[in-house]
């Protein structure tokens, strides 16, 4: 990173998701290319014009005790069984002279949208005359932040980003800089999403922007960088990522999994869904700029790749413009056609994939590529996972309704 | 003060509905809950108690005004619950 105080290194990942919960798992089905997409387990399903989700199998439990679950949002429970997974992933013991050094980012689009929406069920169709005494607290964004510090009893920086579709992988960016520049040491950092619900997905039917069932498969209907694509799959679950200063995790004898090399953020500034090159590029060149890398050291983009129309072109005329002709030699994938699209929490997760992809030297598959189109024209690792004979350096894109864009730039440690 | 009527519970029929739900909520043994436990001993914080008080008020179909705030114990919440029942039925 240019001006780089500290170094910051990946030490620790957790994950919920609709391909697998824990690292095995989701790495068997992402590079398996197995869909997570189904038409949605719901009591409402047939009052949906879109029945289809990416449904995360997370029971909480199976991990916490019915006091502790029933005062947290499922957003929530998601982002706290993963920070404890990312933690022991990590090895790291969360002990009192770590606790002030150590903070949490977490991002997240509409937090603890099943609560809003139960409390609302209960006041407007069941004519209750009162809510529950915790739906403020299970509602509130912050809440899976909160959940995570009071787990550790960690007291360093905690807060809550909210950019739609990037926020987790704003919430990681963000979290790095804060050990860079020294205000922490260690940083749990990620996002969580669980807005499955009736309302959730209406309003998004009502977007235009969910794909169509696929007549043949429904697990293959989100399309990304095909010419017959229809639109994303709403998805749920959370992912989080133990970062640390390099220094820290050297101390403590910590397996690195990858530095953070970068992390750049640009808004679009054009129309509050329409992506826009220019805001692409700009978040792009920002987390080239911030690693101090020439756009020729990416080898792989963990593209947004959402399965739009729109997403899915704009993304490759902005790779285009960062990379030029070398755009045709490195690979895009988008994994949404597997996992769906999580929303506050894709960032975290694809940033994850991208980790482990980085670490296996194998590039997970777009899926459901089956038309190219061209307007699509660069590699996007068509339908079979490839491994490659090293792999170095990589990038994850998030981009979203609003226009705040994120990109995560991960190399593999070098010490020289 | 209306008088008790027949499908009135006693107060001992109400401890024993809310060291149900008191034991449910913590899951700890229902055994291990008296009249005269003290709720925070019992692990319940001011959140966990206005979980209680709201679930009670659901059950036994009663309002408990906001100021009921001197609660302890479980028979604390037993007599409100009774003294609400005999002054709401």
């Amino acid at each position: 990173m240019v001006n780089a105080h500290k170094r910051v290194v990946v030490t620790g990942m957790g994950v919920v998701s609709p391909i697998g919960n824990g690292l095995a798992e989701l790495s068997k089905q992402v590079f398996a290319g197995l869909s997570g997409i189904k038409k949605i387990d719901a009591p409402f399903v047939e009052q949906l014009s879109c029945k289809l989700a990416a449904q995360a199998n997370f029971d909480p439990a199976a991990y916490f005790s019915k006091h502790t679950y029933s005062m947290l949002d499922r957003t929530s429970q998601m982002a706290l069984h993963t920070s404890i997974e990312a933690v022991k992933h990590a090895g790291l013991s969360v002990n009192e002279a770590l606790q002030p050094r150590m903070g949490v980012y977490l991002g997240t689009g509409m937090g603890g949208a099943s609560s809003v929406e139960e409390g609302y069920v209960r006041l407007f169709k069941d004519g209750a005359s009162r809510l529950k005494p915790f739906t403020v607290l299970m509602s509130m964004n912050n809440a899976a932040a909160s959940a995570i510090a009071l787990e550790f009893q960690i007291t360093g920086p905690n807060q809550t980003f909210s950019t739609a579709c990037s926020s987790s992988a704003v919430a990681i960016g963000e979290a790095a800089r804060l050990i860079r520049h020294g205000y922490a040491d260690v940083m749990l950092a990620g996002g969580a999403e669980a807005l499955l619900t009736f309302g959730t997905i209406k309003a998004w039917e009502a977007l235009r922007t969910l794909a169509d069932e696929d007549q043949v498969d429904v697990s293959r209907s989100c399309k990304p960088f095909s010419l017959n694509r229809s639109g994303l799959v709403l998805g749920e679950g959370a992912a989080m990522l133990v970062l640390e200063s390099l220094e820290h995790a050297q101390a403590r004898g910590a397996t690195i999994y990858a530095e953070l090399a970068g992390y750049g953020s640009a808004n679009d500034s054009g129309h509050i869904t329409q992506p826009s090159v220019k805001g692409q590029l700009a978040t792009m060149q920002a987390a080239l700029s911030d690693a101090n890398l020439p756009p020729q050291a990416i080898e792989y983009i963990n593209a947004h790749g959402t399965g739009t129309v729109m997403n899915d072109a704009t993304e490759t005329n902005a790779i285009k413009q960062v990379f030029g002709e070398y755009a045709y030699k490195l690979s895009v994938s988008s994994t949404k056609g597997a996992h769906g699209h999580l929303m506050g929490a894709a960032g975290a997760l694809e940033a994850v994939i991208t980790l482990l992809a980085l670490n296996s030297n194998t590039l997970p598959p777009t899926i459901n590529l089956a038309q190219p189109d061209p307007a699509c024209d660069l590699n996007y690792v068509p339908n079979t996972a490839k491994t490659l004979p090293s792999l170095d350096c990589v990038m994850s894109n998030s981009f979203a309704f609003g226009g705040t864009g994120a990109a995560l730039i991960f190399k593999k440690l070098s010490l020289k | 003060m209306t008088t008790p009527s027949n499908t009135t519970p006693s107060l001992e029929e109400i401890s024993i509905v809310l060291a149900k739900m008191i034991a449910d909520k913590m899951e700890i043994d229902v055994a291990t809950i008296t009249p005269t436990s003290n709720l925070t001993e019992l692990g319940l914080d001011s959140l966990d108690t206005f979980d209680i008080i709201f679930n009670a008020e659901d059950h036994f179909k009663i309002k408990v005004p906001n100021d009921q705030v001197n609660i302890e114990t479980l028979q604390d919440v037993t007599a409100l619950v009774h003294k609400l029942i005999l002054s709401q039925q």
